[in-house]
């Protein structure tokens, strides 16, 4: 197993000093940070060399790669911060049961849905417009998280414990076959409810976009803008993180999970209730999945039953990149993705002078880290390597 | 040996079915009345509706008595070509909605074969399986069409004979595709290749969609249209065989017909292919790997080209019958080939029985006729029953829910029947070699 | 000549020392027991020989060919078949397609040849069916072959096993543990199993064994393994009479003890 299973061994004393648990709970995301920062500063110079390189044969390239660089940063960070979130998820099943709960895109899902189903009820209710957008928000991520929490427990406890010790297939059939349930369960019920199957995700108002800057480029100056939904899912998800550090590293049910992602049957000798803990596992992890689900309608504005599918995979992509299993590097990986994603997207039309559409090829650039870092470094950026035992 | 080992298989009905049909007189009574019965009730009653999807569900597995029943094995074939070669194109003179069902579930039986492979003999779990059946399907697309012209400048498209030929480059390309897949991801762990496969199936469904630009090689999203079919080079003959039967066909028939035995021929000689491989060397290997690769290596086989091997295999099946679904559909576009497909062509193997061949075709069969007949009668009971004042929502189609019953279908099976339908016996198997 | 020549045969991991600097020379028609507590690293040993891992120091000659470099199977193609301390079989096939996976190594009919099933497919497979009952046969297992493997009581599943092994026709055979989880009765079939592979087919033998009287029964060179090194080396006698591997075996002080 990865770094986090491996990492208890060296913390022997079960007491810690405040100093330590703040250490232990904040590092992490200020590491997360210094990383964004160091992608953004390294993606940014390498557009800027190309855009350079390109701009002999049409100079306004360079201009237009300038104006834009910023929201693409700020767009890089929102879909790394999405693909983090759900890989969280990934990452959590996968150290507890070495598993790949295939269906937790749907979990995500299944978040957003019901955040849209919640506001529009609220809206029907005639008190949506005048709710407090930091209210609502708080109101429809803790009912997404509920649901979708449970949901993954639920699956769980259906679908993949009847099969814990089949072999590896087995289980993971299984959860496809789960992802597809949840989809199609999920459009028969927005299709036969006002919902619909794209379902209109109703906020109250969050207010003007926030102007962080003015780039003095022409007459007028283009500012940067981040939206206030943008500035609630980040700072959500940095919530997020900064809870499950504290929940794995410091309580005692994190110390259970620990436990069981090291050695489940030695865990269960030392009495702790491994089904329950796996439960927990899948609770937790499908918490944030539905908070990332509930935030990212919000964003977009509607959801639909399929939405879940490539995120999930990309997510999971995410998950392997930081290393699985490894609680810091799923957040690390979705970052990476999430920039890459941006990048590719904003300029690879520019670059190429519209011959290849960014938004399509963004998905090819994510399968294809995927596919080269499964084969080159199967145990991610962030993990440490394995030796498979004979 | 045969004739001591007691039943080795088979599970209740299963079991009292075959004692009962053992041996003597039985199985040949049994089996004949059952074709003489299914036979004419479609012949006499061509008609669509639920009466006749029952027949005709239950004329197909007749082909499943004939293989399990204890008969003579110039019996099994007289039998089979009876219904196969004859009754079913005659009901499909009849009843062109059938006989397409039919052809329908012989190109899924064929590719749930090539998956099977994979999946089923060398224990690799590919979800990306639908690419390979895309290269075959574009590849005849582009080249009998004047989209050629738009790819490369000045060519024009290849005559329709070359149709037959250009099954084997489906073959060969679809061969070569599933080696430049294998060779990167082969290495990986099972549940990883099962996720790179799938995201290498979605690669290739958005090339589909996005490469009509800058060069226009697949038309993007609106597909090629008008893709030839191969002539009917013995259309003349077939039409004076039925016209003395009293039969007037038209094109469209004949090449219902035409596909309908090209897809019959290509499915028999995909189980020969496949079922020879089995107990081969090569298929010993793909057990041996999917049992314990620690093990396998241990006796000397080489783990990556084996697996290679195993995707090629599958991959050129799919090829191959990707430029028959392209000519007989006439029409492609990038959603016919999407991840749900892959996942369906992955249940009917599940279904079946992971490793089995009959199981396989069972599988494919059923999940085919469960697709294209049962769940439209649903539906349509559904229609009248909320016409009849049920409370049925209005939106509900059971036609648009594959995925629930594709993924009820994986879930169920894996925790009630992970081994399939019809599971993989290798004992019988090798009875059964000794009985023939 | 030697038939396997290992030196200074080095592998760590992590910061764990599994193997130690150790030397094994083994002769053509030997039979060989490499011994030791548990723990000692002997199974890290064997996985060093067949190529599953790759040594961090040292060098294996196998039949005077160096195997550095070369893919398990490429190494089990040489001629060096190995058994597994928990019997790895392939559960769901015949005790006949057990024997038959063995044979891989040694069938080359290309796959068009199968596609075909023409005469020289035929002709070979008939061989191949001919040769693995008859080492079926040899082990005793031949009325079982249709059999599946998961089936066999565990002697069985020991005996073919070996069977496996036999078939690839190796010079070397490497058995871990062979009689682990066996009955006085069972344990003394499978010495007399062991000692026919030598006698009959001329097969080079290397085990590993915790049942001394096995081991001293058999085995014409003793290897000692204690904690990755290799403390004793000789017959049944030297060894017998080593005070470190009394020590290594029964704690300190019992070396002194003893004597």
């Amino acid at each position: 197993m990865a770094a986090e299973a491996k990492a208890p061994t060296r913390r022997v004393s079960s007491q810690r000093t405040p100093a330590e648990l703040l250490r232990v709970i904040f590092l992490p995301l200020g590491q997360l940070l210094a990383f964004i920062l160091g992608s953004a500063v390294v993606l940014g110079l390498i557009v800027v060399v190309l855009a350079f390189l390109l701009s002999r044969s049409d100079p306004k390239i360079l201009q237009t790669a300038l104006a834009i660089l910023p929201q693409v940063i700020i767009d890089g960070i929102v879909r790394g911060f999405l693909f983090a979130t759900i890989a969280l998820g990934y990452t959590m099943v996968y150290g507890v049961l070495e598993f790949i709960n295939f269906a937790h895109g749907e979990i995500f899902m299944v978040g957003g849905f019901v955040g849209a189903g919640v506001s529009y009820l609220l809206n029907q209710w005639g008190i949506l417009a005048n709710l407090p957008a930091i209210l609502f928000v708080i109101i429809v991520v803790l009912i997404g998280m509920t649901v979708s929490g449970l949901l993954a427990m639920g699956t769980e406890r259906i679908a993949y414990r009847p099969l814990r010790n089949a072999p590896r297939l087995v289980p993971l059939i299984s959860a496809i076959g789960m992802s597809l349930v949840l989809q199609d369960t999920v459009r028969l019920v927005a299709t036969n409810t006002p919902l619909g199957f794209n379902a209109r995700f109703e906020t109250p108002n969050f207010g003007k976009p926030f102007q962080l800057a003015t780039i003095p480029l022409g007459e007028r100056g283009i500012p940067v803008l981040i939206g206030p939904k943008a500035v609630v899912f980040i700072v959500a998800a940095m919530l997020m993180l900064l809870a499950l550090n504290y929940l794995v590293n410091a309580t005692r049910l994190g110390k259970a999970i620990r436990a069981v992602a090291q050695d489940r049957t030695t865990a269960s000798l030392m009495g702790v209730n491994v089904n329950q803990i796996i439960s927990l596992t899948f609770l937790i992890g499908g918490a944030l999945g539905g908070a990332a689900g509930v935030l990212f309608g919000m964003n977009i504005g509607t959801v639909n039953p399929y939405m879940g599918f490539i995120p999930g995979l990309k997510a999971f992509t995410a998950a392997v990149l930081g290393g699985i299993g490894n609680i810091t590097g799923a957040m690390v990986g979705g970052i990476v993705l999430g920039f890459l994603e941006a990048f590719v997207a904003s300029y690879l039309s520019l670059f190429t002078g519209g011959a290849f559409s960014g938004a399509s090829y963004a998905d090819i650039a994510a399968f294809s880290i995927l596919i080269l870092i499964l084969i080159f470094r199967p145990e991610g950026l962030l993990g440490e390597s394995t030796t498979q035992k004979v | 040996m045969a004739k001591s080992s007691p039943q080795t298989s088979g599970t209740g009905v299963w079991a009292q079915l075959s004692g009962l049909l053992g041996r003597g007189p039985g199985g040949y009574a049994f089996l004949s009345i059952y074709a003489l019965v299914t036979s004419l009730l479609l012949l006499f009653n061509p008609r669509t509706n639920l009466f006749t999807d029952i027949v005709f569900i239950l004329f197909l597995l007749m082909i499943l008595a004939i293989y399990r029943t204890k008969v003579h094995i110039g019996f099994k074939i007289a039998l089979g070509v009876i219904t196969l070669g004859l009754v079913l194109p005659a009901f499909g003179t009849l009843n062109p909605y059938y006989i397409d069902v039919a052809t329908q579930a012989g190109i899924f039986a064929t590719l749930a074969l090539g998956l099977n492979v994979v999946v089923g003999f060398a224990g690799l779990l590919d979800l990306g399986y639908v690419a390979f059946y895309a290269v075959g399907a574009y590849l005849w697309s582009i080249f009998s069409t004047p989209q050629v012209g738009l790819m490369i400048a000045g060519a024009t498209p290849i005559p329709s004979g070359w149709f037959y030929g250009f099954i084997l480059v489906g073959l060969t390309v679809g061969g070569v595709f599933g080696v430049l897949l294998g060779l990167p991801v082969l290495r990986l762990r099972g549940d990883y290749l099962a996720i790179v496969t799938l995201g290498f199936g979605e690669v290739i469904r958005v090339l589909a969609v996005n490469l009509d630009k800058p060069v226009n090689i697949t038309n993007g999203a609106q597909g090629i249209k008008d893709i030839e079919r191969p002539p009917l080079f013995f259309g003349d003959a077939f039409r004076a065989i039925a016209g003395a039967f009293g039969m007037q066909l038209d094109d469209n028939q004949l090449y219902q017909l035409f596909f309908y035995f090209m897809v019959l021929v290509v499915v028999l000689i995909t189980i020969l292919i496949v079922s020879r491989l089995k107990n081969s060397r090569i298929g010993r290997a793909w057990t041996a790997i999917r049992e314990d690769e620690t093990a396998a290596i241990a006796q000397g086989i080489p783990l990556v080209r084996m697996k290679l091997m195993a995707f090629a295999v599958g991959a050129s099946f799919a090829g191959a019958m990707g430029v028959i679904f392209a000519s007989k559909q006439l029409f492609i576009n990038p959603p016919t080939f999407d991840l749900l497909r892959s996942i369906g062509i992955l249940t009917m193997v599940i279904l079946g029985g992971l490793g089995n061949i009959p199981g396989v075709i069972l599988g494919a069969v059923l999940v085919t006729l469960l697709d294209l007949q049962i769940l439209p009668r649903i539906a349509e009971i559904l229609r009248s029953a909320q016409k009849a004042g049920w409370p049925i929502p209005a939106a509900f189609d059971p036609t648009q829910y594959q995925r629930l019953l594709f993924g009820l279908l994986m879930i169920l099976m894996m925790i009630f029947r992970p081994e399939g339908i019809l599971p993989e016996d290798r004992r019988r198997q090798e009875l059964h070699e000794d009985d023939e | 000549m030697a038939l396997l020549d290992a030196t200074n045969i080095t592998k760590i991991f992590g910061g764990l020392t599994a193997v130690n600097d150790v030397t094994l020379t083994i002769e053509k028609g030997s039979i060989v027991s490499v011994i030791g507590p548990n723990g000692a690293g002997k199974t890290t040993f064997f996985n060093i020989l067949t190529g599953i891992y790759k040594p961090d120091k040292g060098a294996v000659l196998f039949d005077g060919a160096p195997t550095a470099g070369l893919r398990p199977d490429q190494i089990a193609a040489l001629g060096m078949r190995r058994t597994f301390q928990n019997i790895r079989l392939f559960h769901n096939m015949t005790v006949l397609e057990n024997a038959l996976v063995g044979m891989h190594t040694h069938l080359h009919a290309p796959i068009w040849n199968i596609i075909l099933r023409n005469r020289s497919l035929r002709l070979e497979e008939g061989k191949a069916r001919d040769r693995s009952r008859e080492l079926l046969r040899f082990v005793g297992l031949d009325e079982k072959r249709d059999e599946l493997a998961k089936n066999l009581p565990y002697g069985d599943q020991r005996r073919l096993e070996i069977a496996r092994a036999l078939a690839g026709d190796p010079k070397l055979i490497l058995l871990d543990e062979p009689t682990a989880g066996m009955n006085p009765n069972e344990t003394v079939e499978a010495t007399n199993l062991i000692r026919r592979l030598r006698d009959e087919l001329g097969v080079t033998v290397v085990l590993i064994e915790h049942d001394m009287r096995l081991v001293m029964a058999i085995s014409e060179r003793i290897s000692v393994l204690d904690y990755g090194t290799k403390i004793a080396e000789g017959d049944g006698q030297v060894i017998r009479s080593n005070p470190r591997v009394i020590e290594a075996y029964l704690g300190k002080g019992a070396a002194g003890n003893a004597a």
